[in-house]
């Protein structure tokens, strides 16, 4: 007893700042992350160089350089946001990528301006077209979802296998059905991910920022959200406490599906096209990495829906970062699972000490 | 052999769990380290174990001083450890089990099964145990487990045992089976120490205690020289209540009644009813059926057969989330499993069941569920820090309060209570006993579900006994004793 008025007056002293940095560390999880994502960026800020005439033009370069890897990210970072959710219910989803492909095709197919376009033949166009496309496809990838979550909760089928099953048949469905077929997306539909706002074409990164600000706000806050959360932790206890389990998880893979309906549109309208055979592949995995080095914790119930948004941006920093370096592609991957490892380490440092 | 803890102190930060506590025991010996939730029983115990280290003080073996920094270092000293969380692999034989982690091999670095089988199978003829070593763990009761961890320690030559509440979740019989275990251990000259809540059990099994409060040694002595009475006056530090805390009332309108309720074998052709106001204890010993009984009625599992009436009207449950809104709440039994989300915090815990009650468009009505749960907080007397500290760092009387809160929130009309006061300590099992009759009086129809007759007969109006399934008689107030109850719950009659 009588040692702690001493621990006291010494941390009043000069200990102040380490003995913060040292609660937050050990207390809040997102800190550490936090803190990775800043050193990186400083990191990066310094390998960009100052080597400017003047200080506009090097803010310029900084910013550009920014722009660019939010915008190859956001697809990515929405759908982790949903992998997010997923994994917090202690389930998973392989099946982002292949829903990517379905979705995406069915946005094609809806658009195409060729003898093929679904909404052309009922003699739609322009504006309402694309209005009722974005509906249609939204409306799409939430049905695939549900169709998992379902397969899941009344078929009982663990997520790994239902999700794998669902990569399988969603992707070759969509090759089957579209192969030997050049669809051609109206120009003026590019213009939800193309449209410049001044300079800068960032439409994809403000869809990504409302959509993580309204999912932050559905985890913490909502009875859904915070549904989640008991479900992952004690499926048992929560059933018990009147939680509609089966419902909850449901609704989990069904936001899965839309947000990468989301991020389909988004690719669609960037690029115009959509390679069926080879896009989304390896984006399950993209999305799990960066809800783990965002804390999230794979055996469910800990997730944090910002720390999805840091550990997308660490790993985005870093490939950015290993571009500058003039790393060969191949070795990059392998830095990603250095970070995935690193992450998952100092998480489980917090929870021992 | 003869093992000495002297002067034990052990302080966590600037909490200080142990203030000087000694210990001694011999070979052949049952001592119980008796005390309330928090009182350092468990950290006297972990030291010893070698998880902890001590502060101050020292430990001798036979008058050789040691020192344990690992659990290994304790175990090779002769010390063996049963955590109430037993240590087996379920998907493995018995006697694979007994070589966990010390597996014997052949030349060829094979598992030598034949030897395994062979030593289990000596072991379990020396200590007169009747189990066949190549039974798989899964198929095993709660009492055999706990038998077979016994022989694990037993065939490390452990001298001394450390049992951690090994009886919480046996019935009657299993806990005699242990019992009888116990003896022979104490026959071949090993000491054991025996942590529990249970003072009957203590009584019945101990020769010496040594009671813990606030991390002071209290009280110790002879078992023969005391009552259940004493042992608890020195666990809590005044004197506990033990008459019937039951009262003369109206009961008000039947609130659930249920026809012909059966689920396969679970239970079957179940009829009784419950009225307002009233309380109605079942009990039983372990496959009676009345957790599946009652978790089928909240809708949490399924019916094959059989009628629910609410106050009078005929309803079909199909989701604990209907339960809930027909005004049904239950508490579960093994709180840690089917209670505590260990992800989310005190207020959380506390709040889970009204979210969708106390929301708007999903979104939920934090201050309207922070207001309830601070009048709960003070009809229950729960202690704790922060509303958002973690749910674990609560005792396990307070996370049973904190359960119970979270029901209370929800303005039952039929409150359903298994095993209310499992895992809890002498002090709060007393405040929750006041709580249910609390309740009672607000005209809330009320079930307690509990394997053990005297909280029954403290706190109910009248009992179901279940035996296998079906309800094999009902104990009137007059009538109820632990006699009665007894032989209905082994299948007899009331004479």
């Amino acid at each position: 007893m009588e040692m702690k008025p001493v621990n006291n007056t010494s941390l009043k002293n000069n200990k102040n700042f380490f003995a913060w940095f040292k609660y937050k560390w050990s207390n809040e999880p997102l800190f550490s992350t936090a803190i990775a994502l800043i050193i990186m960026v400083i990191l990066q800020t310094l390998v960009l160089g100052f080597d400017y005439d003047s200080v506009g033009s090097w803010f310029q370069s900084w910013t550009n350089n920014w722009i660019n890897i939010l915008r190859n990210n956001a697809g990515i970072g929405i759908v982790a946001l949903g992998m997010t959710f997923v994994i917090m219910t202690g389930g998973i989803d392989l099946a982002v990528g292949s829903t990517l492909v379905a979705t995406g095709a069915f946005a094609m197919l809806l658009l195409d301006t060729g003898t093929r376009g679904l909404l052309g033949m009922v003699g739609m166009s322009g504006l309402p077209a694309f209005v009722v496309t974005v509906i249609l496809v939204l409306l799409f990838g939430y049905l695939l979802g549900s169709l998992i979550g379902v397969s899941i909760t009344k078929g009982k089928v663990p997520p790994f296998i239902a999700t794998l099953a669902a990569m399988m048949i969603f992707r070759s469905v969509t090759q089957h059905f579209t192969q030997g077929y050049n669809t051609t997306v109206p120009a003026e539909f590019l213009q939800i991910a193309s449209f410049r706002m001044g300079d800068y074409m960032i439409m994809p990164i403000i869809y990504w920022a409302i959509i993580a600000y309204i999912l932050y706000y559905v985890s913490k806050r909502t009875t859904f959200g915070r549904q989640i959360i008991a479900v992952g932790s004690n499926e048992r206890a929560a059933k018990l406490s009147g939680v509609n389990v089966e419902k909850v998880k449901v609704r989990v893979y069904a936001l899965m599906g839309l947000l990468v309906s989301i991020a389909a549109i988004i690719q669609v309208s960037r690029i115009g096209s959509m390679d069926f055979s080879n896009a989304g592949r390896g984006m399950e995995m993209d999305a799990i990495a960066a809800a783990v080095v965002g804390g999230t914790s794979m055996s469910g119930g800990r997730g944090f829906i910002l720390g999805t948004v840091y550990g997308m941006l660490i790993i985005a920093v870093m490939n950015n970062l290993l571009n500058l370096f003039g790393v060969p592609p191949f070795l990059r991957e392998a830095f990603k699972g250095l970070i995935v490892i690193a992450a998952v380490l100092l998480q489980k440092k917090e929870k021992t000490s | 052999m003869i093992i000495e803890m002297n002067s034990i102190r052990k302080s966590f930060g600037s909490n200080d769990v142990l203030k000087d506590v000694s210990l001694s025991l011999e070979g052949g010996e049952i001592c119980a380290l008796l005390g309330e939730n928090g009182a350092g029983k468990s950290t006297l115990m972990n030291i010893l174990g070698g998880v902890h280290q001590m502060d101050q003080g020292s430990i001798t073996i036979d008058g050789k001083s040691q020192q344990f920094s690992t659990p290994a270092q304790s175990q090779e000293a002769g010390i063996a450890f049963i955590h109430q969380e037993l240590n087996l692999i379920n998907d493995l034989p018995i006697y694979e089990n007994m070589f966990l982690g010390r597996e014997i091999k052949t030349k060829r670095g094979s598992l030598d099964l034949e030897r395994m089988f062979q030593e289990t199978k000596e072991m379990f003829e020396k200590m007169n145990v009747d189990l066949d070593p190549k039974t798989m763990v899964r198929d095993l009761d709660s009492s055999y487990k706990q038998i077979v961890e016994i022989c694990r320690a037993m065939m490390t030559n452990a001298s001394i045992i450390i049992m951690d509440e090994p009886t919480t979740s046996l019935t009657d019989r299993e806990i005699e089976r242990v019992f009888t275990m116990m003896k022979t251990m104490k026959d071949h000259n090993v000491g054991i120490i025996f942590i529990s809540h249970k003072l009957n059990e203590v009584l019945q099994v101990c020769d010496r205690y040594l009671v813990l409060r606030d991390g002071n040694l209290v009280a110790e002595g002879n078992v023969s020289e005391v009552t259940t009475n004493d042992l608890a006056h020195f666990m809590v530090g005044y004197n506990v209540r033990t008459e019937s805390l039951l009262r003369e009332k109206e009961l008000g309108e039947e609130v659930l009644s249920v026809e012909a309720l059966t689920y396969n074998h679970t239970f079957k052709d179940i009829n009784f009813s419950v009225k307002a106001g009233e309380v109605v204890g079942v009990t039983g010993l372990l496959g009676d059926g009345r957790s599946e009984l009652f978790q089928s009625i909240f809708g949490a599992d399924d019916i094959s057969s059989g009628k629910i009436y609410l106050n009078e009207k005929e309803v079909k449950i199909t989701s604990t989330t209907q339960a809930i809104n027909e005004g049904i709440a239950y508490l579960p039994r093994n709180r840690k499993e089917n209670a505590i989300i260990g992800d989310m915090d005190i207020m959380e815990n506390a709040s889970i069941v009204t979210w969708p009650k106390f929301s708007k468009r999903g979104v939920i009505d934090q201050k309207k569920q922070q207001d309830t749960f601070e009048k709960q907080r003070k009809t229950l007397r729960l202690k704790m820090g922060k509303l958002t500290d973690s749910i674990t760092s609560l005792s396990g009387g307070n996370q049973q309060k904190v359960v119970l809160a979270k029901w209370l929130a929800s303005n039952p009309k039929l409150l359903i209570l298994d095993n209310p006061t499992q895992g809890v300590d002498v002090g709060a099992k007393e405040d929750i006993y006041d709580i249910i009759l609390k309740l009672a009086d607000e005209n809330i129809a009320i079930v307690v579900l509990s394997s053990e007759a005297h909280e029954i007969i403290r706190v109910c109006d009248r009992a179901l006994v279940m035996y296998h399934g079906v309800i094999q008689g009902e104990v009137k107030k007059e009538t109820m004793n632990e006699h009665n109850i007894m032989s209905l719950a082994t299948g007899g009659q009331l004479t």
